[in-house]
């Protein structure tokens, strides 16, 4: 039997490779982001291993409230004498490590813009961990290192003049070597080194240490070293053997990545999911073309369990098959990926590909355990194949299921899944658990649809069907007839396209509203006409920029707002931001609930204006007082002086703090945005054309935009997330395209001798060609739809627990039109090779048909 | 394997019928619209015997056939087939009845086009796992006259050649009884010729009993004994004469 049912697949090959097609996608992503991480993850660790290398110990400020940028605090210097003195260390020395950016003499960068940058110090060779590949370290104030890559892809050599900038202006320095992390990779980005009273000043951290590394006597261990250092230093220190902070470093960066690991293996997820729908459909169309000969068999002397290990074979050999390609398509793609992700400025380091027994394992179990189980129903139909089929002249539709058991599984299933979607958004679970609640939601209420559907087909199939019919004449007609023949097949079809629609249109809606929320809360709250904000707005500028754009002709005023994350007692961790109280009220608008205008102007030290929510949170009035925990590991007292209103997407967080404190209490010394107001009467643009002039020399990376350009720059970034999004649910959507050709091409083999009549009698090529055409446009315009009204639900859906937030759903009614004729378009182009297959069909040889 | 090759040589040549009906009655549908396919049938099928069934359309002739080889069950009655009560077997058991004691052909070749003619041949030994007797498989492809044609595949094959395959296959496990239902209604007279010829020797030379129902009085005239249904009663039982008796018979039962 085993024979049997490899020559059965081998004799239909094509319909066979197409149904592997529609899980090697899926698996080929869940592979290929294995490998990409895998290979992140081993350079990371070749990263952090190499760097401690020659360290025993390791001090470092200890994070006390998660910050988005996961930096932690530095420390003072004078604790670098009292680890000196601990018996049993034979070198120690401070160092700074630091974001910054490092460009070439004209200004320019020299790394991709989102590519982290850093400015390091460089430490005594006994503890360095940078090899020089060519030149020497710095020794003077104006000298620096580059790391070899870096230095290849800017264009630099030893002797040529680089700029650093931290929190002050830029400076140049000479380069005088170039470095190397053993055969470590750093991706995208890079690290100049400079000397450690140089890289202090560079970095703002005068006097401070990101770092004390220390090596110990040979004759002590470094958990030893490691203990006797503790003791004698204060708990906001964090000591770490050499090994335990590269695998703490490891193991943070891993976590940092889990979040674009997740989302791809949810792409994977989706694609396989659409690909079972296509696997369920062409496994039970197979089963009804075959029931004469599954009866046949049967009278043959053919057990049940024959016939259903039979099918089931057939899925096992499909899912291996399917495997195969997905984990050799997947290592392709672990390099598209990285390209992809490099493309969208996310460069991740990494050398060879990292492929491990268990991408190999995890995507086999996958692949056949998809087929196999999307194969099962149709299986288990197939044993219910009686002897007595054999004898029948017309193909039996294999017994359907019931319809009350249908009706009831779709209904337990939508009700499960309305129930995990609510749960969620009333709950407020926030993060992975809450997108994987949602995500088993959508799944239920997906598949519930899919098997009460074939009763709607008929009702949706008219009214989609009739321009066709009405317009398309004979073949127009026919085509919504032969839709509306096998419901459930139909149905399923259209269900596969309809998820990657239904996504499509909720990103799609998601993104619109995020843009226009993005351009209201930039419109209510910013009233400077020009705004300066680092390269590409992730990264912080100099306070002195804002300082020197207030003394640019024609300004009124300039103010830095800076970001911060606190522990508020009662409302944990909090957005804080801190503004200028001299010029605030003349770059932003603050709606304030209770208090006034003054009052902002009044924000001192010891003062805080807070938002709505946190207000209600923490159960704070005006008067009341409360001591945040910040990133420095202070707890500054606050007095409430005003209340303004909450849902700025945070623009704000819901503390606002004077600059000075932010500074001394909450340890950030940089600002984020600059808002610049133009005194009235002047033009705006050649304000901001002096600014830029201004600016350029010294602060080469600070970005000077008019609030068009701002919202235009938030915009870009959205849509190229979006894009990205949509690269990878194209996937999906061409496994349910692929569903409807292969749908599409066993149907006709199917109705070989009604087509071969319909020539018979005189229908031409071109009106079969037309008439399958026109069919796949029926399925995949239903299955759009579908997917267009799913997909706005759901975004409604969603938007309703963010509306506090500040967002503010807005449906895109263009692209969502565009993606419907889109839809029709693809089927047309799922129907190309189908369409040329039924035309082809030899007349004589289709009536005669057997 | 417990039950040990089955060979015509095993069942009493002398002795009770190999398949031996009694008031079989077979009612399709409820109430009004019920159908009343069988009508109170005892019959017996001896050992070696070549027996057609005849009947108008829709006199119940498929509806007999389908319940003596298990393929349906009676409203009421009892099948027994070698002695066993068939009626009342589960799935399984019937499975295992087919594979030891029962032969078919149908209308519709019904071949797998994947499969060689000699594969064709040899499935149901493949299903059960048995290994074919390649002499006997040799044997058959030769009475068949398909000796040259092993290794075609279906589509390579005349209408009439397919029908010699599928004969040989319900040969090859030396079933108890063969049934066939209209073997001959696809097929031109040359070919049906073939067919019926085939079904002859395999009584003859290898002692088979066939059970064949038939439209065509040629075909019945090939026969041992020629039964007769109308309205699912059994009104005729006699050995057939020729063609044109067979003709007249057919006349009188409208
Ligand atoms: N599945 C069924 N449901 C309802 N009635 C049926 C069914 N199968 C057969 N019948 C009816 O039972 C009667 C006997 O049918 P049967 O198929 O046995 O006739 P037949 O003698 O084989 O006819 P033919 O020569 O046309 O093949 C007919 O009246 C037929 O309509
Ligand atoms: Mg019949």
């Amino acid at each position: 039997m085993l024979g049997l049912t490899l020559k059965s697949l081998l004799a239909r090959k094509w319909r066979s490779a197409m149904t592997a097609l529609a899980v090697v996608f899926g698996i080929a992503l869940v592979a290929g982001t294995y490998v990409l991480t895998d290979t992140t993850n081993q350079a990371f660790d070749e990263i952090f291993v190499k760097s401690n290398e020659k360290i025993d110990v390791t001090i470092t400020g200890r994070e006390r409230v998660d910050q988005p940028d996961g930096s932690v605090p530095a420390f003072p210097e004078r604790y670098l004498g009292e680890v000196r003195a601990v018996d049993g260390v034979s070198d120690a020395a401070g160092s700074v490590f630091t974001p910054g950016s490092i460009l070439n003499d004209k200004g320019k960068s020299t790394g991709a813009p989102f590519a982290p940058q850093f400015i390091s110090s460089v430490l005594p060779v006994r503890l360095e961990a940078l090899d020089y590949v060519e030149g020497r370290p710095p020794r003077k104030p104006n000298e620096a290192a580059l790391d070899e890559a870096a230095a290849e892809r800017g264009g630099l050599r030893v002797g040529d003049t680089i700029r650093l900038v931290g929190t002050g202006a830029a400076r140049p320095y000479r380069l005088v070597g170039l470095t190397r992390l053993g055969s470590a990779s750093f991706g995208g980005s890079s690290i100049s080194q400079v000397i450690l009273p140089v890289a202090q000043r560079i970095t703002g951290k005068r006097g401070e240490f990101d770092q004390i590394s220390v090596a110990g006597r040979d004759s002590i261990s470094p958990e030893e070293l490691k203990r006797r250092i503790a003791a004698v230093l204060p708990e906001s220190l964090l000591v770490e053997t050499g090994t335990e902070n590269a695998e703490r470093q490891a193991s943070d960066v891993r976590d940092g990545l889990s979040f674009l690991t997740i989302a791809l293996f949810a792409f994977g997820a989706i694609s396989l999911f659409v690909g079972s729908f296509v696997i369920f459909n062409v496994f039970s169309i197979t089963v009804a073309q075959r029931t004469r000969e599954f009866g046949m068999l049967r009278t043959l002397g053919a057990s049940r369990r024959q016939i259903l290990r039979n099918v089931l074979v057939e899925g096992l050999v499909i899912g291996l098959v399917a495997s195969v390609f997905g984990v050799l398509v997947g290592i392709g793609l672990a390099e598209g990926l990285s390209a992809l992700l490099s493309g969208f400025g996310i460069d991740l380091p990494g050398n060879s590909l990292v492929v491990v027994p268990r991408t190999v394992i995890v995507s086999f179990l996958i692949g056949v355990g998809v087929t196999l189980v999307s194969s099962m129903i149709p299986a288990v139909r197939a044993t219910r194949v009686p002897p007595i089929a054999a004898l029948s002249e017309d193909v039996l539709q294999a017994g359907s299921t019931r319809l009350w058991i249908r009706g009831l599984v779709s209904f337990v299933l939508g009700v499960a899944g309305v129930a995990l979607i609510a749960w969620v958004l009333v709950g407020n679970i926030e993060g992975g658990a809450g997108a994987a609640r949602i995500g088993a939601g959508a799944v239920c209420l997906v598949v519930s649809i899919a098997i009460f559907s074939p009763r709607l087909i008929q009702p949706l199939v008219r009214v989609i069907g009739w321009p066709i019919a009405r317009f398309g004449g004979l073949t127009g007609k026919l085509a919504r007839e032969n839709s509306l023949r096998t419901p459930a097949r139909t149905a399923v079809t259209s269900a596969a396209l309809m998820i990657g629609i239904a996504l499509v249109a909720f990103v799609t809606i998601f993104a619109s509203g995020l843009n226009s929320s993005v351009t209201d809360v930039i419109a209510q709250n910013v009233r400077g006409q020009i705004i300066l904000q680092g390269p590409g707005g992730f990264v912080e500028i100099p306070p002195e920029a804002v300082r020197d754009a207030e003394t640019v002709q024609g300004v009124e005023a300039a103010s830095g707002v800076r970001y911060t994350q606190a522990r508020v007692p009662r409302a944990g961790g909090t957005a804080v931001a801190s503004v200028d109280p001299r010029s605030v009220d003349r770059v932003l608008e603050i709606d304030l609930v209770e208090g006034t205008q003054a009052d902002l102007r009044a924000l001192a030290p010891g003062r805080a204006v807070i938002g709505q929510k946190l207000a209600d949170e923490a159960r704070l009035g005006l008067g009341d007082r409360f001591r945040p925990l910040t990133k420095t590991g202070r707890r500054p007292e606050l007095e409430v002086t005003a209340i303004m209103a909450s849902g700025n997407l945070d623009f704000l967080g819901e503390v606002v703090v004077s600059e000075t404190q932010m500074d001394r209490d909450f340890g950030v010394k940089a600002d984020f945005f600059g808002f610049v107001r133009v005194k009235p009467g002047q033009d705006v643009e050649k304000v901001k054309d002096r600014i830029s002039r201004t600016l350029d020399r010294p602060y080469p990376t600070v970005e000077v935009l008019n609030q068009d350009e701002l919202e235009q720059r938030q915009r870009e970034q959205i849509n190229a997330i979006l894009a990205l999004i949509y690269v990878l649910l194209a996937l999906a959507v061409v496994v349910s395209l692929v569903g409807i050709v292969v749908t599409l091409i066993l149907s006709i083999y199917e109705r070989t001798r009604e087509l071969g009549m319909l020539r018979a009698v005189g229908m031409s090529r071109r009106q079969v060609k037309r008439m399958i055409r026109f069919e796949a446009v029926i399925t995949a315009v239903l299955g759009a739809s579908a997917g267009l009204v799913l997909g706005i639900v759901f975004a409604f859906l969603m938007g309703i627990p963010l509306e506090g937030e500040g967002f503010v759903l807005s449906y895109p009614i263009p692209t969502l039109v565009a993606i419907l004729v889109l839809s029709a378009l693809a089927g047309v182009l799922a129907s190309v090779y189908p369409a040329r297959k039924a035309a082809r069909l030899d007349v004589l040889e289709a009536i005669s048909y057997e | 394997m417990e039950s040990a090759l089955p060979s015509t040589e095993s069942s009493d040549p002398s002795g009770s019928p190999v398949v031996s009906a009694r008031g079989l009655e077979r009612i399709y549908g409820e109430g009004e619209a019920s159908v009343r396919a069988l009508d109170g049938v005892d019959v017996d099928f001896d050992h070696g015997l070549f027996t057609s069934i005849m009947g108008p359309s829709g006199s119940g002739k498929s509806t007999l056939m389908h319940i003596l080889a298990g393929l349906d069950r009676p409203t009421a009655g009892t099948v027994q087939i070698d002695g066993v009560e068939i009626t009342d077997l589960d799935d399984a058991d019937l499975t295992q009845l087919r594979r030891d004691k029962l032969g078919f052909v149908f209308q519709f070749f019904n071949l797998l086009p994947v499969l060689t003619a000699e594969e064709n041949v040899v499935l149901p030994l493949t299903i059960a796992r048995r290994k074919p007797d390649q002499e006997w498989v040799d044997q058959l492809m030769e009475t068949v006259g398909l000796a040259d044609r092993k290794t075609h595949r279906p589509a390579e094959l005349s209408g009439g050649q397919q029908q010699r395959v599928a004969i040989a296959r319900a040969l090859v496990t030396r079933p108890s009884v063969l049934f066939a239902d209209e073997p001959t209604g696809n097929l031109d007279s040359e070919s049906s010729h073939q067919v019926l010829q085939l079904l002859r020797s395999a009584v003859d030379e290898f002692g088979q009993t066939v059970i064949m129902v038939t439209h065509e009085p040629d075909a019945a005239a090939h026969g041992d004994r020629l039964i007769a249904l109308r309205d699912g009663r059994l009104v005729h039982d006699a050995p057939p004469v020729s063609a044109d008796a067979v003709i007249e018979l057919l006349k009188t039962l409208g």
